[in-house]
């Protein structure tokens, strides 16, 4: 692919700018110190912090899909080729506000961990793959990095919200796989670039949807409905 | 009759022969002509109709959504087919990606189509397409969560927080509401707001950062002026604000009576004016005062510049010639010459004419028969030095070198004119100094002197004169006498050891330097020598040539009559012709009195002759003997 190197200097430091501001919102809490069974973090604190994570874990991926989409796949229609075909889809996750309602607390902290799950592999491939691009463009480079991170972080998070929310839990695995790679690695560059959006596309949407899943839970458990 | 066509039939299939040409080239004028028509303007094709597009599609609360397209225009002939709207979502679920109708035209209004929450779902793509007679016309594909513009807030008022001491302004605190559709409380939408508010008569609306509360103090508003305060949200993620919500309008309670009418704004443009008229002013003062140290600091004095002896002036007038000469004199010759004299330094010459050039300097022709170019005219002026009564034969001697240098013959000539100025002057006896031009060296300057200032000063001696160039340089006045303006003086006598002497007055004092060489010819021919009349006839001068050497002299120039002040040197070199014999004036004024008088003879080194001309008939000029006409001849000439 193509990928031209591009004035990164702009994205970066907003970047740069957000972590900071990230940063120190988002203290590395000190999680279980001693290793205590039961952590004295509070669950509020957890959700707060998981909120701020999931918040710039999706305004990092939107930007990633926009500057994406307005280099390389701008006016070529892949929108609506786009068709639902994340990997992540397989999880029967709520499509609206209703079904959110519906599900448990339980259930909706497994599910956003599993969704957290199956984004390890697909972000770890895409930063190696555009890693290894000849002329790697480092604004998406650097936000893919990012939001490996902060997924990981979150990950993190999720889980032990989940140790506290439903201790009785076992630690079933259940995460979508993901078999894009090889479609990120071929040689036709269209089919190249399709790749690429779908899985930005996947990435924004289902950041989207952490955040906001995020936001009920947190409203539910933490606010009782009123935040 | 054979010969009559049946014109009916004939008249008949013409008929119709035409009506086809005619129904063809119309069909096919018509065909080109929509064709065409179409090609411009293809919405032709929807019977002259405006396509209708989709404006925008809408989620205020993430929970259903809505599509609006601009109404199509009907112009044509035909009446239009409905417009339907089709949607597809594309969920992994439905398999069949079938194109479903809009479930409601009505709700959100006219040319809409509203989803409500049962046909909603905000993470899966939809695709909605408008077909207008069973064509699409228009095509989208979107995300619910990406199409989010939430309600503008409600319930906007405004509280008074303070009103500063002097009652001018004010602070107060401006709080809203969340619209109701939108599902804060469950978390469902995180919305921040945008506040803009402004005076009730401005137009540019004052913004503010988007903030996450709803409630936000504005601070320092103006008690007596009125205002208005709009506010707008978004959902936290997305880009697209809603609309504004409804204007509130602010009007402070004026509680002091004694508010200030205008406030007070700093005069800052009266202290730039002032601070600018007054550092004009002063530097004004410090421009045109005397006070040079201040005006050097502020405008130093660009250096003129300046060579030592080169008049500016003479740059500027491009004499080259000169400018080179008197460099020439400072670069070869200056060390030499001008060590003793720190004293001296610039030589004060006067450039008049530049016609004076081609005549040549009177030294030059004494001293040598090659000396014809000019070197007259010698800028030297420098008004720093004073003037020196004694001009320093160095410049003179310098520049007949350069002279000489010019012509070629410079090492050759100099040695010939000291010896022979030593020769005749014997000032190598006396006054021998690094010159041997002392005291008596005005009259070398004399000539150089007299060309430069223009004196018209004719070259009457010829080059060879060399004694002549001496008697010159000795005879005339004394330095300290020519220090003044005049340093040309009218010799009045020729001393038979080649010194002039000067009249009026100055008499021997160049005899001071002479060496008594030929003491009797002196004697003999030293009778008169008070006399104006320093002119000597040739004759005249023949009774005076002692043995000393002659000098051959040609005689060049005309004699110049036109001025009357100029003292020859020329003639009054002649060493011999000292004898006042002929000084025998012409009587009163009748005949101009020639001051320069062309050399016939030089019979010694020492002296010239003049060249006395017969007389010319009486109606002739009478100036072109000797210069003078003597009595006897004038008896001759005159009845």
């Amino acid at each position: 692919m193509n990928i031209k190197r591009s004035p990164w200097k702009g994205s970066l430091l907003l970047l740069l700018v957000s972590n900071l501001l990230l940063c120190q919102s988002v203290t590395p809490l000190p999680i279980c110190p001693g290793g205590a069974v039961r952590c004295q973090v509070t669950l509020r604190d957890l959700f707060d912090r998981a909120v701020v994570l999931s918040h710039y874990i999706h305004n990092l991926s939107s930007e990633m899909f926009s500057e994406f989409d307005k280099r390389y796949t701008q006016g070529r229609g892949f929108i609506s080729k786009a068709i639902n075909s994340c990997h992540t889809s397989s999880l029967a996750t709520p499509e609206d506000k209703e079904q959110a309602q519906q599900i448990s607390q339980k259930d909706f902290v497994s599910l956003i961990v599993s969704i957290l799950r199956s984004w390890n592999e697909p972000l770890y491939h895409l930063v190696t793959e555009v890693r290894s691009m000849q002329e790697a463009p480092e604004a998406i480079l650097s936000k893919a990095i990012e939001i490996e991170e902060q997924t990981k972080r979150l990950l993190e998070g999720m889980e032990l919200i989940l140790s506290q929310v439903h201790p009785e839990t076992k630690e079933n695995e259940i995460y979508s796989v993901w078999s894009g790679l090889p479609s990120l690695q071929m040689a036709d560059e269209e089919s190249r670039l399709f790749a690429y959006y779908n899985l930005l596309h996947c990435l924004r949407r289902d950041s989207h949807k952490i955040d906001n899943y995020l936001k009920l839970l947190k409203c539910r458990i933490i606010h009782d409905n009123n935040c | 009759m054979q010969r009559l066509i049946p014109t009916g039939r004939k008249k008949k299939c013409f008929i119709k022969k035409t009506l086809r040409l005619t129904l063809k080239a119309t069909a096919a004028i018509l065909s080109r002509v929509s064709q065409s028509l179409l090609s411009v303007n293809p919405d032709l094709n929807t019977n002259s109709s405006k396509k209708p597009k989709f404006t925008k599609c809408r989620s205020p609360e993430l929970e259903t959504f809505s599509c609006h397209w601009t109404d199509a225009v009907h112009h044509g002939l035909k009446s239009p087919g409905p417009i339907q709207l089709f949607y597809t979502r594309r969920n992994p679920q439905e398999e069949t990606q079938e194109w479903k109708e809009c479930p409601d035209y009505v709700s959100a209004g006219e040319n809409s189509c509203y989803f409500n929450s049962s046909f909603t779902s905000i993470w899966i793509p939809y695709c909605i397409k408008l077909t207008s007679n069973g064509g699409t016309v228009d095509e989208k594909c979107f995300s619910v969560n990406q199409i989010v513009q939430p309600d503008p807030p409600i319930a906007l008022n405004w509280t008074l927080l303070n009103i500063s001491l002097t009652g001018v302004h004010a602070d107060i605190r401006v709080r809203w509401e969340a619209p109701l559709s939108a599902d804060i409380q469950k978390g469902w939408m995180a919305l921040e707001y945008e506040l803009q508010y402004k005076e009730v008569n401005e137009t540019q609306w004052k913004m503010m950062d988007p903030i996450l509360s709803t409630s936000v103090p504005l601070y320092s508003l103006r008690v007596d002026k009125e205002y208005e305060v709009r506010v707008r949200s978004k959902q936290q993620k997305s880009e697209n604000y809603g609309e504004f919500s409804e204007v509130l309008y602010v009007k402070l309670p004026q509680m002091n009576q004694f508010t200030c009418e205008e406030d007070f704004y700093f005069p800052w443009l009266l202290i730039i004016i002032f601070g600018i008229s007054g550092l004009t002013v002063m530097l004004f003062v410090f421009l045109f005062s005397k006070q040079q140290r201040i005006k050097m600091l502020i405008l130093p004095p660009v250096p003129v510049p300046k060579i030592k002896g080169i008049d500016p002036d003479l740059l500027k007038e491009g004499k080259l010639e000169e400018v080179n000469t008197i460099l020439a004199i400072h670069d070869s010759y200056k060390p030499e010459f001008h060590s003793d004299d720190s004293w001296v330094e610039f030589i004060e010459l006067d450039i008049e004419d530049p016609d004076e050039k081609t005549e040549g300097s009177d030294t030059d022709r004494l001293l040598s028969s090659d000396h014809e170019k000019s070197r007259s005219n010698l800028g030297v002026k420098d008004g720093d030095s004073g003037r020196t009564s004694c001009y320093e034969p160095d410049m003179l001697e310098t520049d007949f070198n350069v002279n000489d240098i010019h012509d070629g013959t410079s090492e050759v000539v100099q040695p010939q004119r000291l010896k022979g100025e030593a020769d005749l002057l014997c000032l190598d006896q006396k006054n021998q100094n690094n010159s041997p031009y002392h005291d008596a060296c005005p009259a070398i300057h004399q000539p150089s002197v007299i060309q430069a200032e223009k004196n018209k000063l004719q070259p009457l001696l010829t080059d060879g004169a060399e004694s002549t160039h001496q008697a010159a340089h000795i005879q005339l006045s004394n330095p300290s006498s020519l220090a003044n303006i005049d340093f040309y003086a009218q010799v009045s006598d020729i001393t038979p050891a080649g010194s002039v002497v000067l009249s009026p007055g100055q008499k021997n004092k160049a005899g001071m330097s002479q060496c008594d060489m030929h003491p009797e010819v002196v004697s003999l021919c030293q009778a008169n020598f008070i006399m104006d009349n320093a002119y000597f006839c040739e004759a005249d001068a023949k009774k005076c040539i002692p043995v000393t050497p002659h000098i051959k002299v040609e005689s060049h120039t005309e004699p110049s009559f036109n001025q009357e002040d100029i003292y020859i040197t020329t003639e009054s070199l002649t060493t011999t012709a000292g004898r006042p014999g002929t000084a025998e004036h012409i009587p009163g004024s009748e005949m101009p009195v020639p001051d320069y008088t062309s050399i016939h003879i030089v019979q010694s080194p020492q002296g010239l002759i003049l060249n006395a001309t017969a007389l010319p008939l009486p109606d002739k000029e009478f100036l072109s003997s000797c210069g003078y006409v003597s009595t006897d001849q004038l008896n001759k000439i005159m009845p």
